[in-house]
């Protein structure tokens, strides 16, 4: 029963090799090894302006948002799949010819992806971070211990939201009883206790302190998780003669004011019926906005004054400039190929979309200020959130046209989007760390913004468009 | 007769996979013509150059007049296609995709035109289902009319008749030789030679890549000839060569 297995792994190695080739790909876990391994010598001067702890728990508290990033599986139906691959028929769907159980496939699907996004993302950050403890002081224990949490907190994400999505596709009013559960534990933790929930956190718990028992109770949790997700979903597309009213002729109405509301009104509809525009709501922005601001709430006496909320302001305007991939995942070129619209318009088409949903961030970002009782600064920090994301976006489309999905991995586009992306957010954090209010200087992101727009239309107009 | 079709010394290669050979052929305004290849002959790498969706890595193709790689939106445009695979937008309901698409293409009037397509189709009960609920067939039958529905002078079938029962297949092979009549071209890509005997009026054989014969079917069958002995006498002396 392993053959499928391995299938499934060579299919997703090809299926990004042949998008930018097997070296460009394979270089992808090299460049994180090289980041951890040049970082790791940094380690020391940083522990001067942050301390050790606060270093931890930052990244413990990236790898936990990796895993939830990924973690969504409940949420893929077949459509998601079969659109963003077109002709390609993945081994998770045509497999259902084999004798096997829907649940056995799915099972090696979720362990395939985990298992790759492991050796893509975990491993060789942990592995450079070995490497480099001969030469940085670091215990070789030490270095070992951070793998394993590391992996925890990968795995902790992961299986959280696996789990969450799963009970959201299958049964949405168990879902939100769950999520109000876990809120009012939070919340009631903080209350009683004045105990930050991330500090609870067991892969930290266990990197701070080890314990066997931890350790055990966590591996065990994780396993449980798994197991009901794989249990509870079903990744039959169930096929319904179900009548619908008409959104299109309104919606098309209703944002005449754009410039391309023909288009426009697809991608919202689109996002709208197949139940993404909440989910990814929840599991791509609300979700790890949540557990960003309980980690990033421990770092708080390491920043200036306001610097929280303007932290979170710019961490907030990077996972915003996500949603450009929810606008771009549900289709190809592919199905515009019969019409006469070019790729310049289609990636102006999805960049109209994205920017509709940019009150969703501006809606979030504000009332995190208006929470934190940091009003007078809701202003600078609501503009620093949307131009960083109309910034990141604009890199985006210009790396990766329609593609973003797929083409972050590779290592050249991964390794531009961090330079372009990390200047400007080093800037602005310099910016509005030394004076709040100048964070409202940030609109001047917009003028690159605009630029890579443009350069992204004549870039990707003039390349072959590809089935994936 | 204006020519509505000409390429000329077209090629396309996928790295060191030489699809399509420097082709050179031309259709004449009016004609119904059948590109006929066996499986992965280049015919859908053909029908993609010729409507913009690739571009050619040699030779050159004007549709309409529009050169194909100078102005591929525009050439799409003008033209009707049904792609190979069906690709209605999965979260559209079948009158929303013609809505879409005559948006797109600023067709006015397209309540009327759409719901004609509905009967004429006979899938009217299926206008408010979403494409992803659609049979194969269905779906065929919502690519049908959004290729046809803007009435262009020249439309490029992949396979028109694949996902077809008997009774649909009549009902289109008897409108593609009414759309001609009325001075409009098809050009369509098949394998199913029977088909292509009976319907169209000029050919061209594509094996592996190269033109093996270009020519009107009438020459064939005034010599006694049928398309599919022709058809397979001839890729069996390339396969052979």
């Amino acid at each position: 029963m392993l053959e499928l297995f391995h299938a499934m792994m060579k299919e997703e190695w090809r299926i990004h090799s042949t998008m930018f080739g097997s070296v460009s790909f394979a270089l992808f876990p090299v460049m994180i090894f090289g980041i951890a391994f040049m970082g790791a010598f940094l380690v020391p001067l940083m522990q001067i302006a942050m301390p050790g702890g606060n270093l931890a728990l930052t990244i413990h508290g990236s790898y936990l948002m990796l895993g939830i990033m990924v973690g969504g599986f409940g949420l893929l139906g077949n459509e998601v799949m079969n659109r963003r691959f077109g002709q390609a028929s993945l081994l998770a769907y045509s497999s259902r010819s084999l004798p096997l159980t829907a649940q056995f496939i799915f099972a090696n699907f979720v362990v395939k992806d985990t298992i790759y996004y492991f050796f893509l993302w975990v491993f060789p950050f942990g592995f450079g971070y070995l490497a480099a403890s001969p030469f940085t002081g670091v215990s070789l224990a030490g270095a070992l211990l951070l793998l394993l949490t590391l992996a925890l907190a990968f795995l902790c994400g992961l299986c959280t939201v696996f789990f969450l999505s799963t009970v959201y596709a299958r049964v949405r009013a168990m879902f939100w009883i769950l999520l109000l559960a876990l809120g009012a534990g939070g919340s009631a933790l903080v209350v009683l206790t004045g105990t930050n929930p991330a500090l609870l956190f067991p892969p930290l718990l266990i990197y701070h302190a080890f314990s066997w028992t931890v350790l055990v109770a966590t591996c065990a949790g994780l396993v449980l998780l798994f197991a009901v997700s794989t249990a509870l979903f079903s990744p039959e597309s169930v096929g319904s003669e179900k009548r619908h009213r008409d959104l299109y002729r309104p919606l098309v109405q209703r944002l005449a004011f754009l410039p391309d509301p023909a288009l426009a009104a697809k991608d919202l509809i689109d996002l709208y019926r197949s139940g993404s525009l909440i989910g990814q709501m929840i599991f791509s922005f609300v979700l790890p906005l949540a557990v960003i601001w309980f980690f990033l709430s421990l770092l708080a006496p390491a920043f200036p004054p306001h610097g929280l909320l303007l932290m979170f302001a710019i961490v907030a305007g990077l996972i915003a400039s996500t949603m450009y991939t929810w606008v771009t995942m549900f289709d190809a070129f592919g199905s515009y190929a019969c019409l006469p619209v070019a790729v310049s318009r289609l990636i102006a088409g999805k960049l109209t979309t994205f920017a509709l949903l940019q009150v969703l961030p501006a809606l979030f970002i504000a009332i995190v200020a208006i929470l934190a009782g940091e009003i007078a600064y809701l202003v600078p920090a609501v503009v620093l959130g949307l131009s960083v994301s109309c910034y990141a976006v604009a890199v985006m489309a210009w790396l990766a046209g329609l593609s973003p999905n797929v083409l972050v991995y590779d290592v050249r586009v991964l390794a531009q989007y961090f330079v372009l992306v990390g200047i400007a957010i080093v800037i602005f954090t310099a910016v509005a760390f030394a004076e709040p209010l100048a964070a409202l200087a940030s609109v001047l992101l917009l003028i690159p913004a605009w630029l890579f727009i443009g350069r992204a239309k004549a870039r990707w107009d003039a390349v072959d468009p590809v089935g994936f | 007769m204006t020519t509505v079709l000409e390429a000329r010394g077209l090629s396309k290669a996928y790295g060191e996979v030489q699809a399509v050979d420097s082709v050179t052929l031309s259709v004449d305004e009016g004609a119904l013509f059948g590109l006929l290849g066996p499986n992965g002959s280049g015919k859908t790498t053909m029908i993609k150059m010729l409507t913009g969706q690739t571009r050619p890595t040699g030779g050159t193709a004007q549709v309409l007049g529009v050169d194909v790689t100078a102005d591929p939106v525009g050439v799409r445009a003008r033209v009707g296609i049904i792609p190979e695979q069906e690709t209605p937008p999965s979260f559209l309901t079948s009158m929303e995709y013609l809505r879409f698409v005559a948006a797109v293409r600023q067709i006015p009037d397209i309540e009327t035109k759409a719901d004609w397509w509905f009967d004429f189709l006979d899938f009217a009960d299926k206008k408010d289902v979403l494409c992803k609920d659609l049979s194969r067939g269905t779906r065929q039958k919502l690519m049908f009319a959004q290729a046809f529905i803007h009435e262009p002078a020249l439309a490029l079938i992949d396979e028109p008749l694949i996902n077809f029962d008997p009774i649909m297949q009549d009902v289109v092979k008897e409108y593609l030789a009414g759309y001609v009549k009325k001075k409009k071209t098809i050009f369509i890509s098949t394998h199913i030679l029977e088909v292509a005997e009976e319907i169209c009026s000029g050919f061209a054989i594509l094996h592996k890549g190269t033109l093996l014969h270009t020519g009107p079917v009438a020459d064939l069958t005034g010599r006694g000839e049928h398309l599919p002995s022709f058809f397979l006498s001839l890729v069996r002396k390339d396969r052979h060569a």
